[in-house]
């Protein structure tokens, strides 16, 4: 009735150049919306890909600043304890020792003999906690149980573990990766957590292999690691999310549904050892 | 063409209006079908493009001998391109991986028949009844002519993002060699 009235009033003429119009800034008001819409993608995608990069620079540091740690601590373990211990030996097999008594001789080259006994023993501490020698011989599971082992014999914590599909081993790179990334959880959790036990399973499915924390202290969840990811602090889970990222893996912080245990999810895709 | 016969007094070319028409339809279901991301709508394409032949067949047979212009085949072609072409437009907007849409062929061809289609819609509905008027041929041909025009511009447009993606890509295919090259002649 209206398209009656209007076509009487304005004449065909002029329904057809409104048609038209109108048609025709439709399509351009379709084709700017999608062309902005697009722009906002975009822009919204170059934000997440600088904020992407600002957190690799900052797991990059991390890591940067932990190597230095580690060299720091090598550097005052050798310049502290293995100094003055070879020092103290060189003291005793001086010059003067062949114008010395038989007995006092004995006496000094027996002290000298200790002293380079520790520091060997010295040397090989600092050497088995860059690589431990359980993990190169004989693989992860050795090497998880010989830590927890050493935690147990503490007597403040109970530490236990259970591989239940270990019959093909990881690479040599991953499986130190790991142990790494195991001992700094445990770690944690020992520092932080006042956990009674603490238990790690490992099983395997197909071509992933996952590891599983449990304990029972104060631990933190997915929206914290994430959280402190982030922040300036928490160096340790940094350094723990890059060598996750190394391994092209995961890493999932959860409580159980009881509300009683904490637990730790790293899921590792496997390689082929090299 | 059929103007040009009618204005020597042809009787009936609405055969040709339809012929033109089919012919577009046909070239714009072959290019819609091949950009059309996989679905539900890529494979109505073929099934419009037959109804719409045996739509056509039937206006032609039974309806259009009477008339100078296929306003109604031309209406429903047009209905169907800017449903097509907004679809198009939406699946890109929606699911695809390509961010600069923008600067592809596809994306400026499909503007160009959406734009094309959208002006000239009222026009070929309304031609049929007032093909007669003078006043209404001459606003026919400049609105017509304008909205052609335009089209193939925007179709020039969508050409030279081929070219140029043409361009980038043989530009960058050497620099991988460059090593090669650089053993080769040393």
């Amino acid at each position: 009735m209206f398209f009656l009235q209007v076509k009487t009033t304005l004449g065909f003429s002029s329904i057809l150049l409104l048609g038209t119009l109108g048609m025709f800034f439709m399509a351009i008001t379709l084709v700017s919306i999608v062309v902005f819409h697009q722009r906002r993608v975009i822009r919204f995608n170059k934000q997440i890909q600088k904020m992407e990069e600002e957190k690799q620079q900052m797991l990059l540091r991390a890591s940067i600043q932990f190597q230095e740690e580690e060299r720091q601590r090598i550097a005052a373990d050798l310049h502290d304890d293995a100094g003055p211990l070879l020092a103290t030996a060189r003291l005793y097999l001086n010059e003067n020792l062949i114008h010395q008594e038989p007995a006092v001789q004995l006496q000094a080259i027996f002290s000298a003999k200790q002293i380079i006994d520790d520091s060997i023993q010295l040397i090989r501490n600092i050497s088995h906690s860059l690589m431990p020698p359980t993990l190169k011989n004989f693989g992860l599971e050795a090497a998880i149980k010989d830590l927890f082992e050493k935690i147990n014999g503490s007597g403040v914590i109970n530490a236990s573990a259970r591989f239940h599909d270990n019959r093909q081993r990881l690479n040599d790179e991953q499986e130190l990766l790991i142990f790494r990334i195991l001992q700094e959880l445990v770690t944690n959790i020992i520092k932080h957590s006042s956990a009674g036990f603490i238990h790690l399973t490992q099983n395997a499915q197909g071509n992933i292999v996952y590891f599983r924390i449990h304990h029972d202290g104060k631990g933190i969840l997915q929206k914290d690691f994430e959280k402190m990811e982030h922040d300036s602090t928490g160096l340790g889970l940094k350094n723990i999310q890059s060598r996750i990222r190394v391994l092209r893996g995961k890493i999932f912080f959860e409580i159980d549904n009881t509300h009683t245990y904490y637990k730790v999810t790293i899921e590792v895709p496997r390689e082929p050892i090299k | 063409m059929s103007f040009y016969l009618q204005s020597f007094g042809s009787p009936n070319t609405v055969y040709l209006f339809l012929l033109f028409t089919i012919v577009e339809y046909s070239f714009f279901c072959y290019f819609i079908y091949i950009i059309l991301p996989k679905g539900s709508i890529k494979k109505a394409v073929p099934f419009l493009w037959i109804g719409f032949l045996l739509f056509a067949g039937i206006d032609y047979a039974f309806f259009s001998k009477t008339y100078e212009f296929d306003s109604i085949a031309s209406g429903i072609e047009s209905i169907i391109v800017l449903m097509l072409c907004i679809y198009y437009l939406f699946s890109q907007v929606k699911g695809s991986n390509n961010l600069m849409i923008y600067s592809t062929f596809n994306f400026w061809a499909v503007i160009a028949f959406l734009i094309y289609f959208s002006g000239t819609f009222f026009l070929y509905l309304m031609t049929e009844r007032m093909m007669d008027s003078p006043s209404f041929q001459k606003m026919y041909f400049v609105i017509n002519n304008s909205f052609n025009i335009l089209k193939n511009l925007l179709l020039c447009v969508a050409m030279t993002m081929r070219l140029n993606s043409v361009k980038q890509q043989k530009s960058v295919i050497p620099d991988l060699d460059d090593d090669f090259y650089i053993q080769k002649h040393n």
